[in-house]
């Protein structure tokens, strides 16, 4: 069922202007074969020395989909799948999380999935309590109905863990207070579907929708948002959202159908910093490094995963774009990827039933 | 009521109207003895020595079904009821049908008119009613696009602090609408931020002129915040970067 396999090493580009950076230590890649597609992935905030840990969410068009926890033992170099902390899950998880700072030395980690509502999980992964999965709580939106309209993405706030927030169909965005289980703010935010949401610092959050706008949301001014940036055709939907978490500056976020990232600076909105157009087809996934403050990895549907590097504000930008310093070719489209916050060498990206380690 | 389907044409002598205790004896009997089914057949065979049941085999089906059926709840309706029948309404509307499935003993035609003689002209019946009374509100922050003449000094420490100081004076700045000829500055009142400066559109270019030619000019310096200004005067260059 599972296999690691040693893949061929990044690859590196160069190009007739510029010579890209070249990886030195560029190890291999790591495999994990998973019995269903994968969409949604999660990195364990557990800081090292625990291994790399991801929770991969089925992607099946059903009700029945599953969530697995495999373990990348860097010793062996393989994939150890855990099948006592696999559990179900209602309709296929559109986003995991793991808590963002557990406790070093707890034997248990929550982890958050979003769906048709937002569930809380405790992972037992340690000692012999039984059940290993348990459900904590289920957090529905509506209050006057069973039914809460789907959630497309959430975020948890670092700075403030109790705190996350959801994003939905309903164009509203529901920021809980997962301590007391209760709602804290629900806003609505934009004019058509939220698609993703993201936190800045304790009390301000970002969203993106189907309206075209990324909009800042600040919770103590819950009269007013401010746009940051628009599409350049009204109602070009944006998809996902990214907030540089190392350099708040920056955001970066993708429009539908679209082979370029566009990078925004908040402090000069309207026009974007860079637009990253170097992939080939549609954009599915970006995710900024986690501690250096100017890179970002995207992922999509030509099968390429790109870290680039984005330019300090200043001096101009290239003619024909930036272009990326590294490259890596997946055998399929990629549809998710994720940059490890405490193994910040560690890029998860999934493609079809397959989920790969790439070494940045 | 409408004809009878079978021949088209009105029939001579079906009865319409209340149902009398006798017709209700005759077309419970047939029930029990045939069934509540074949309902085209119960006309025939609800007769007795004295008399035929003349009615309609569609008012039988529905006389039997919200009137005589043994199972039917004739209480009036309790308040938990009441509660699901709302709830059931704001998702499916007006299927009674559907609704009254999820309400055991209790009859399409029941909850239809309970509905409108007593629930619907209730105010928390109506969805933004529903949120208040239960104390949930819900805002809805009104967008505004931050002017592109927005100049930000170049030097910021990019510091959460700083970045929640100026977004909480955004909402303020678009408020002025008189287009002035002379820039004005804002000074945020923390101590390790630099200046932010607004200026109207048709002025840009003017104003940079003005500024590099007074670059050194005493009359500037102590006017409150100009002494920033001109250390950071390097600013205006990247204006063509905007």
């Amino acid at each position: 069922m599972e296999r690691s396999t040693q893949e061929s090493p990044l690859t590196t580009t160069t190009t007739t202007t510029t010579t890209t950076t070249t990886n030195p230590n560029s190890a291999n890649t790591y495999t994990f074969d998973s019995p269903h597609p994968v969409y949604a992935m999660a990195f364990s905030s557990l800081p090292a020395p625990s291994p790399p840990r991801l929770a991969l969410g089925s992607f099946i068009e059903d009700y029945a989909n599953r969530v697995d926890v495999v373990t990348f033992d860097e010793d062996a170099r393989a994939f150890r799948p855990d099948p006592s902390l696999s559990f179900d899950h209602p309709y296929p998880p559109t986003k995991l999380m793991f808590h963002p700072k557990p406790l070093p030395n707890s034997s248990s980690s929550l982890l958050a999935s979003s769906g048709e509502f937002l569930r809380l999980w405790q992972l037992h992964h340690h000692g012999d309590s039984s059940p290993k999965v348990e459900l904590r709580a289920i957090l529905n939106n509506s209050k006057s109905s069973e039914f809460c309209a789907p959630l497309t993405s959430f975020d948890w706030n670092d700075a403030e863990p109790r705190r996350i927030g959801t994003s939905s169909i309903d164009t509203t965005c529901t920021v809980w207070d997962i301590e007391r289980g209760a709602i804290e703010t629900q806003l609505i935010a934009h004019d058509k579907e939220v698609y993703d949401i993201a936190w800045g610092e304790a009390g301000v959050f970002a969203s993106v929708s189907a309206d075209g706008s990324v909009r800042i949301f600040d919770l103590r001014d819950k009269e007013h948002s401010t746009i940051v940036y628009e599409s350049p055709r009204p109602d070009t939907p944006l998809l996902r959202l990214a907030w540089n978490k190392a350099d708040l500056r920056y955001m970066a976020t993708i429009l539908m159908d679209s082979n370029r990232i566009v990078i925004i600076d908040i402090r000069s909105p309207a026009v974007p910093v860079a637009e990253l157009q170097r992939h080939r087809a549609s954009v599915n996934a970006v995710a900024w490094a986690p501690q250096a403050a100017r890179h970002i990895c995207s992922a999509g549907d030509d099968g390429q995963a790109l870290i680039w590097e984005v330019p300090a504000s200043g001096p101009a930008v290239p003619p024909d774009g930036i272009d990326p310093a590294l490259v890596y070719t997946a055998g399929a489209e990629i549809n998710q990827l994720q940059w490890s916050a405490v193994h910040p060498d560690w890029i998860g990206i999934a493609f079809a039933n397959k989920v790969q380690l790439l070494r940045a | 009521m409408s004809f009878d389907s079978t021949n088209g044409t009105k029939q001579p002598g079906i009865r319409k109207g209340a149902w009398t205790v006798e017709e209700d004896a005759l077309l419970r009997r047939c029930v029990e003895k045939y069934g509540a089914k074949e309902w085209r057949h119960v006309p025939q065979r609800a007769v007795s020595i004295n008399e035929g049941l003349n009615r309609c085999r569609k008012s039988c089906r529905l006389r039997w079904l919200n009137y005589l059926s043994p199972g039917i709840n004739r209480g009036s309706f309790g308040e938990d009821e009441a509660d699901l029948i709302v709830r059931l309404h704001k998702l499916l509307g007006n299927r009674w049908s559907l609704i009254a499935g999820r309400l055991p003993g209790r009859t399409a035609n029941d909850v239809k008119n309970y509905w409108n003689s007593h629930l619907s002209k209730k105010p928390d019946v109506r969805d933004h009613g529903e949120r208040s009374k239960r104390g949930n509100i819900v805002f809805k922050p009104r967008p505004q696009t931050i002017p592109t003449t927005w100049i930000w000094s170049r030097d910021q420490p990019s510091s959460a602090s700083e970045i929640r100081q100026e977004k909480t004076q955004v909402p303020e700045i678009p408020s002025s609408e008189n287009h002035r000829t002379r820039v004005d500055t804002q000074i945020i009142g923390v101590p390790n931020v630099e200046n932010v400066i607004t200026k109207e559109m048709q002025t840009d270019n003017r104003v940079i002129q003005d500024l590099e030619d007074n670059k050194d000019d005493e009359s500037l310096a102590g006017v409150g915040g100009w002494d920033d200004l001109l250390r950071d005067i390097n600013l205006w260059g990247d204006l063509g970067a905007i």
